[in-house]
């Protein structure tokens, strides 16, 4: 792509973010996230493929939809109670019609069908900045939001960790596993959100890092099927050994640092009187184990039928970038030690 | 009555002749009239059938058709949800990780000609036939027939010709659309026997979000003919991207997650007839093709 318009882009997916945390008023918020949307589609469309331009297509129609619901949600609050203040939202129809416009736009179930057949269409980078970029925005509302309907928030934080878990037992592209796992990981973050929002905030920034060296790996090996995954123990043999501590860290085992955000949120449902609650997630959070498993399996676990005349390729130096995916895997893997100061850095 | 004396007869009686127009039915044309293109006969491109029918006349009502129908939708149905437990399209996630070559179409009995659909010029009007049966021993399909580039005299076709066999979209229960998944292999592998003919081979991709419906990515088979089989690779990277026949400029590899249908097309201006038979079709993945596509590989609008 032309490096201007590149970056014209770029800027305005960094500028719609911005505006979107800076805002106090719905207006200036949804515009903040239309700009988003805008400024992506031109990065997903950019190869001219009908998968990507059907990608592109399905993004736009449920992210315009979402926006639409949010400004009429907004229209109707300054309606009812005259205010235009994101955090001043009392009134629970608004409330609960904005809560919905962000499950859309980011992918909860029972609003998630769009996200892995989008994510499938799409090549990795854009998937990666699909998968934690455009997350940022409507979480940033829906933390100020403070929605009080105790019901809506469970059934959709529950709903998506079992639909994450199940939709993603089946797949064999990776990049649909991803969108499955995006699906689970916003459905954790969703069910702590009414009790401790600093939690969510927790939440969401450990599946930014983790979501983020996951897609990286796949962008150095790249591969988009767990089949040319097998491959990978020939071309990078230290990364292919590094990539089941992701996984597992995805799937959010101790000691790494997956288990952090699960942990404060069993603990937090736990003290709300929520036990039940906190079984059901934390016994759907087995469901995608199991395909993070399969991955580091196919990956690491096993070697794919291959003749012994071609073990060896040349390993040259990757034409990417490496020093992302370095700081995201050390950062994936190590930082639950640090639970304590972190939990102290994001309570207010 | 006739239409001469139904302009003279007093206006009450004419209000009666229309209420009672069985009397008017044999001497003038009745006053339920079917659609004008049914009368008048809209263009009719030669090679079409006239469907001059009533749309009640069209009903094919069958009882035990629509029990047959019923319980074939519903064993679909219940398959896919068996399907599930046991991995990815049916089949254990190990033999999806182990799969090196498939074989997607088989020719082996009656039944596997169903899948496919033979079609030729015939339907715009011109003269080329084609067939489609079981070769010998039922274990091999034939495709055979005979070419005339006589093009239909309606005027605006100028070139005629071609025949070719597509397969058919592969459908889950209730006749919704299922595609090929063959993301895990790179190369199409053919065994034909045809007569030296040059075919083309024709993918055709998932095109509905597209709204590219013509978009078909091809390539060339050249037979060689002879009593011999010819075993023909071919990697999916060397399909190139064409629409409605004309090759684009901008040109894309083939994405193969979702593959719709795959068809053989004969088009060489030679008249005479044509044979080609195919043992089966399978695809396979050859770990030493790494090549991603065969065309466009520079960079278009290098920054200078």
């Amino acid at each position: 792509m032309n490096p201007y318009i590149l970056a014209i882009l770029l800027f305005g997916l960094g500028l719609g973010t911005t505006i979107t945390f800076a805002s106090s008023h719905w207006l200036l918020a949804w515009m903040g996230l239309e700009m988003n949307t805008l400024a992506i589609i031109p990065l997903m469309a950019q190869h001219h493929h009908p998968r990507a331009v059907e990608a592109t297509t399905k993004y736009f129609l449920t992210q315009a939809a979402a926006a639409a619901t949010l400004l009429f949600a907004s229209i109707t609050n300054a309606w009812l109670t005259g205010q235009w203040e994101i955090q001043q939202i009392t009134h629970p129809l608004p409330t609960t019609m904005i809560t919905l416009a962000l499950a859309l736009k980011i992918g909860l179930a029972p609003l998630h069908a769009w996200l892995p057949e989008v994510l499938q269409g799409l090549d990795l980078t854009t998937g990666l900045i699909l998968s934690t970029w455009q997350k940022l925005a409507p979480f940033a509302l829906i933390l100020q939001i403070q929605p009080s309907n105790s019901t809506t928030l469970i059934i959709l934080g529950l709903a998506s960790t079992l639909i994450g878990g199940w939709g993603g037992l089946n797949q064999t592209q990776l990049r649909k596993i991803l969108a499955y796992s995006s699906i689970a990981h916003l459905g954790w973050m969703i069910l702590v959100l009414q009790f401790s929002p600093s939690i969510t905030l927790l939440t969401l920034l450990t599946y930014l890092i983790m979501t983020s060296s996951t897609f990286l790996v796949f962008k150095l090996n790249k591969s988009t099927n767990i089949n040319t995954l097998a491959t990978s123990w020939a071309k990078a043999p230290a990364l292919t050994a590094l990539t089941p501590l992701i996984l597992l860290s995805l799937g959010g085992l101790p000691p790494l640092t997956g288990f952090m955000p699960k942990w404060l949120i069993l603990q937090e449902l736990t003290k709300q009187g929520l036990a039940p609650t906190a079984t059901l997630a934390a016994l759907s959070a087995l469901l995608s184990l199991y395909f993070y498993l399969r991955l580091s399996y196919a990956m690491t676990l096993t070697i794919s039928p291959n003749s012994l005349l071609g073990t060896a390729p040349w390993r040259l130096p990757s034409t990417q970038l490496t020093y992302p995916l370095a700081t995201s895997t050390a950062l994936t893997i190590c930082l639950l030690p640090l639970t304590p100061a972190i939990s102290a850095l994001l309570t207010p | 009555m006739s239409l001469l004396r139904i302009t003279h007869l007093p206006s009450g009686r004419l209000l009666s002749a229309i209420l009672h127009h069985q009397r008017l039915l044999p001497s003038i044309i009745p006053l339920t009239v079917p659609k004008r293109a049914v009368i008048q006969g809209e263009y009719k491109r030669p090679g079409q059938p006239r469907k001059a029918k009533f749309p009640w006349k069209k009903i094919n009502f069958n009882f035990s058709k629509g029990l047959e129908g019923i319980k074939k939708h519903f064993t679909l149905l219940k398959k896919e949800f068996t399907d599930r437990w046991v991995g990815p399209e049916g089949k254990p996630i190990v033999e999806h990780m182990l799969e090196q070559n498939r074989a997607v179409w088989e020719f082996r009995g009656p039944e596997s000609l169903g899948e496919w659909t033979v079609s030729s010029d015939r339907e715009i009007g011109g003269h080329s036939e084609a067939y489609l049966k079981l070769g010998r021993n039922n274990n091999t399909c034939f495709l055979y027939g005979t070419l005339s580039s006589t093009p239909p005299r309606d005027g605006e076709t100028r070139y005629s010709g071609y025949c070719t066999m597509r397969s058919k979209q592969p459908l889950a229960s209730f006749d919704r659309k299922k595609h090929h998944d063959w993301s895990s292999f790179n190369t199409l592998h053919l065994r034909v026997r045809g007569d030296g003919r040059p075919w083309m081979i024709n993918i055709s991709a998932e095109t509905y979000f597209s709204h590219q419906k013509d978009d078909i990515y091809c390539y060339f088979l050249y037979t060689r003919g002879g009593p011999y089989w010819q075993d023909v690779k071919i990697p999916f990277s060397k399909f190139f991207l064409t629409h409605r026949g004309r090759i684009q400029d901008d040109q894309h590899p083939v994405w193969l997650d979702k593959v719709n249908t795959i068809g053989f097309t004969l088009g060489d201006k030679a008249d005479g007839p044509f044979q080609l038979e195919i043992d089966f079709i399978g695809v396979c993945k050859d770990y030493a093709h790494t090549e991603e596509f065969a065309y466009e590989a520079y960079k278009r609008n290098p920054e200078v």
